[in-house]
Parts: C-alpha cells; structure tokens; sequence
C-alpha cells in the first residue's frame, strides 16, 4: 500500500478502501496543513483547512485529472481556496489575534538556547513579513521557498502561468528583504544577528 | 555578465538555486557592488526562509482531524458503487423530472387557457343579460310601439296558463321564417312555442341568426276593432318579443 501512488491510492479511497485512505492522508496531510499554516499563521485554520481539503477530495475525488497535474499540486490548489475562505471568515480575529505571535512558541528549537532564541526571532520575523505580503505573493513565496514546489507545481496549484509565477516570487523576495531590514532596524537583536553570523 | 544579464539570470532561480548554482552570479556579485547587495539580501532570506521551513517541518494536523475524516469516511457514502450509482442514475433522475416538469409546465398552460377561455364566455353571458335586462325595461312600451302602432293601444297581461299561453321567458323562440327553413320536427308542449306554430304570423323578415335570441311570448288582449267581427269580445293574441324589444310574432289566440 506505501509504494502505491498518490493516484492509485485515491482511486482505491473512492472505491471504498479505508486503508488507502488512510495512507493518503498521512502521506499528504503534512505540506497541506504546513501551506495552510504558513498562509493563515492559525494552527486552527490549518486543521480546519485540512479537514475540508480530504473531505472535499472525498467528495469530488472523480473529477480529479492526473493528466492536468499532480495530485499534491491539486490539493494545494483546493486548500489555497479553503484559505482564503477561512481568511475572509476571519480576517479580524486574524488581525487582532496576531496568530504568528501565538504560532512562534511551537516552532522547533535548538539546543543551544541563545541560537534557539535567534533562530526563533528570525523565523518569527519572517512568518510576519510573509503574512503581511499579499495574499498572490505570499502563496507563491509558501509554495516556492517553503513547500519547495517547483513554478511548473506552483503554477499548477495556483493555475497561472510559470512566468507569472517567477515575476511575482522575485517581487516577494524584494519586498520581503525591504520588510526584514526594516524589522532588522526596529529590533536590533533579531535578523541582523543571522545576517551578521550568514555574512561570518 | 551585465548587471542586466545578472538580474534576469537571478530572476528565474529560486532562492534554493541561488545558493548552491550561482558560480557565475556570484561572480558578477562580487564585481558589483550593487549586485553584491542584491545577493547578500536573498542570501540572508534563504536562510531565514530554511530556519522557517526547519522549524515548521514537523507541524502536522492534529490526530483530531484524521479522527473526524475517518469518521465521516465510514458514515457517510463516499464509496464508489453508491457515488456511481448516484451519478449514473443522475440523468436518467434528470430526464425524468424534465418530463414532469414540462408536463407540470403544460398542465398549468392548459389551466390557465381554460380558465381564460371560460372567463371570456362568462363575461359575454353577462354582458348579454346586461343588455338585454337594460334593454327589457324600455323594451315593454316599445313591444307594442312599432308594429302595434298600427293597431290600438293595446293592454299587456301577464300571459295566463293556458292551453295555448305558455310562458316562454328565457326560452328559445324561433322566428317562424327560420323555423320554416329548417325542417326540425316540433315534438310535446314544451317544445311548442319554439316549433313550427302556423297560427304565428311573422311581422318582420329577420335572418335566422339575429332572430334566434331569447325571446318572450306574451299574451295581449288587443281592441276589437283591431280585426274581430266579434264586437263585444277583445282580441285575445300571443306576441313573441325579442330581446331587443322588437315583435318578431304574432298569433290571434281566439
């Protein structure tokens, strides 16, 4: 069953085999919860989003294509819509709540608390300046650099085209680089250390 | 490599490639000041993006969510043979109540052209009694104006019962030229006043059409002078009016 693909795992899930399921959904719960979360900055919304992504591809499985793309492709691509339900649904506790704030504490540490705490203002810095890019960018800055998708996977997720996909990463990248220095400014203990230990 | 050339190339790597293929970007970056900058900003966001991406690789949807889907997964009727049958039977469900619907659509067409059709002759039976009501009422003096003028002032009775008087108001009274013209059989009492009378007289020439409204036979008792040799008894004569008040009629009863 784990050497089956991503297709014929769904194709025997619709026939009504639980296992298949199962094992599709392990397989590819991870990068939809992780885009969820990157995008939202809720571990909420995340699950939530997750939940409806396999409920929907219960659901409306049989109009899945594989020879229009991948299935992992198809499923960022249902999820990114969850996401911005989920988003308008609750953009003002979304705002208020701050959730990259809240998120930050469960990010993974190391053992050395002092590269831990770096590591973690890094991130958390960069979390917020990517939840504040626009919602086209900032789905192609989780897809392209965080879920490591190819443009050809991104462009597939996002239905647009490669070369839109490449214009709209490299502007992320400008305006995230400008939001990072302006936070390196404010708080000076947090990305100019990185920068400082990178440039070493 | 032009700064230009720099910037295209750099364009179309990902951050990941920037780091470890970029043997000539790097080059030029080092050349370039400017370049160098741009370089060392997305150097620095890679590895921030990487600290992100490490720190958030082990984020998993709860076991909640496998709970739930699995739960909806052995409720709910997601297995194939029922969807399928489902979207098999669909268009024969489609087809069918297509049909009912377009039958519904005609039935409720049909109605409504009954229910213009028999407003319409409602209206028309109205209007007719309308008429012929207002006309009733100027239509008595008028009864005997026309064709009685010749003949004295006549005095109008309610017809009696009688062997020959019968009361005919909203019957059918035929003029006696149309009733010449067809050859129809007068059968029993009731059917008399409308058959084919000899005693009757037409006054005037009517077509069949026109002359074949309601019409009333009302009994009056005319001047002797009006034609009997018999002084001393009036003339006793049955009138058919028409609706429009105009005498189609007339019979001498004695």
């Amino acid at each position: 069953m784990l050497n089956l693909t991503d297709e014929q795992l769904l194709a025997q899930a619709l026939a009504g085999d639980e296992d298949a399921f199962t094992v599709l959904y392990r397989r590819r719960q991870g990068p939809v919860f992780r885009f969820a979360l990157h995008m939202s900055g809720s571990s909420h919304i995340a699950d939530e989003v997750t939940q409806d992504v396999f409920v929907f591809l219960l659901q409306r499985g049989h109009d899945f294509d594989p020879s229009r793309g991948a299935l992992g492709a198809y499923l960022f691509g249902v999820a990114r819509n969850y996401v911005r339900r989920a988003l308008e649904r609750n953009y003002s506790e979304a705002i208020l709540n701050s959730p990259a704030d809240e998120e930050a504490q469960f990010l993974v540490t190391e053992d050395d608390p002092a590269d831990g705490i770096a590591r973690r203002q890094t991130s958390t810095a960069l979390w917020k300046a990517v939840l504040s890019l626009p919602e086209h960018y900032r789905e192609v800055v989780v897809l392209c650099d965080l879920q490591e998708l190819s443009y050809a996977e991104a462009a597939e997720a996002l239905g647009c085209a490669i070369g839109t996909i490449r214009s709209r990463l490299h502007r992320a990248h400008d305006m995230l680089g400008r939001k990072l220095r302006h936070s390196a400014a404010t708080a000076p203990g947090g990305v100019s250390r990185v920068t400082a230990r990178c440039a070493s | 490599m032009t700064c230009r050339e720099f910037k295209h190339a750099a364009a179309s790597l990902t951050l990941w490639e920037l780091r470890t293929d970029n043997g000539k970007l790097l080059d030029h970056a080092e050349e370039c000041s400017k370049c160098g900058a741009w370089m060392d900003r997305q150097q620095m966001l890679a590895v921030s993006m990487q600290a992100l991406q490490a720190q958030t690789a082990g984020r998993e949807a709860g076991p909640q969510v496998e709970r739930a889907l699995l739960r909806m997964f052995r409720q709910e009727p997601f297995n194939t043979r029922q969807s399928a049958a489902a979207f098999r039977s669909a268009p024969v469900a489609f087809r069918l109540s297509r049909f009912f619907e377009m039958g519904a659509y005609a039935a409720a067409a049909a109605a409504v052209a009954i229910a213009l059709f028999l407003g319409v002759r409602l209206l028309e039976q109205r209007s007719a009694m309308v008429r012929s009501q207002n006309q009733a009422s100027p239509a008595a003096p008028a009864a005997q104006a026309p064709h009685a003028a010749s003949m004295m002032p006549a005095k109008v009775t309610p017809e009696a019962p009688g062997p020959h008087a019968v009361a005919v108001r909203g019957a059918r009274a035929v003029h006696p030229a149309a009733l010449s013209a067809r050859s129809k059989p007068a059968d029993g009492a009731a059917a008399a006043p409308t058959s084919e009378d000899p005693d009757y007289v037409a006054l005037m020439f009517c077509d069949p059409l026109s002359c074949s409204s309601d019409a009333q036979v009302v009994r009056m008792e005319l001047p002797p002078a009006a034609g009997s040799s018999d002084h001393d008894a009036p003339l006793v004569a049955d009138v058919v009016v028409g609706d429009d008040g105009v005498v189609r009629a007339m019979r001498i009863v004695n």
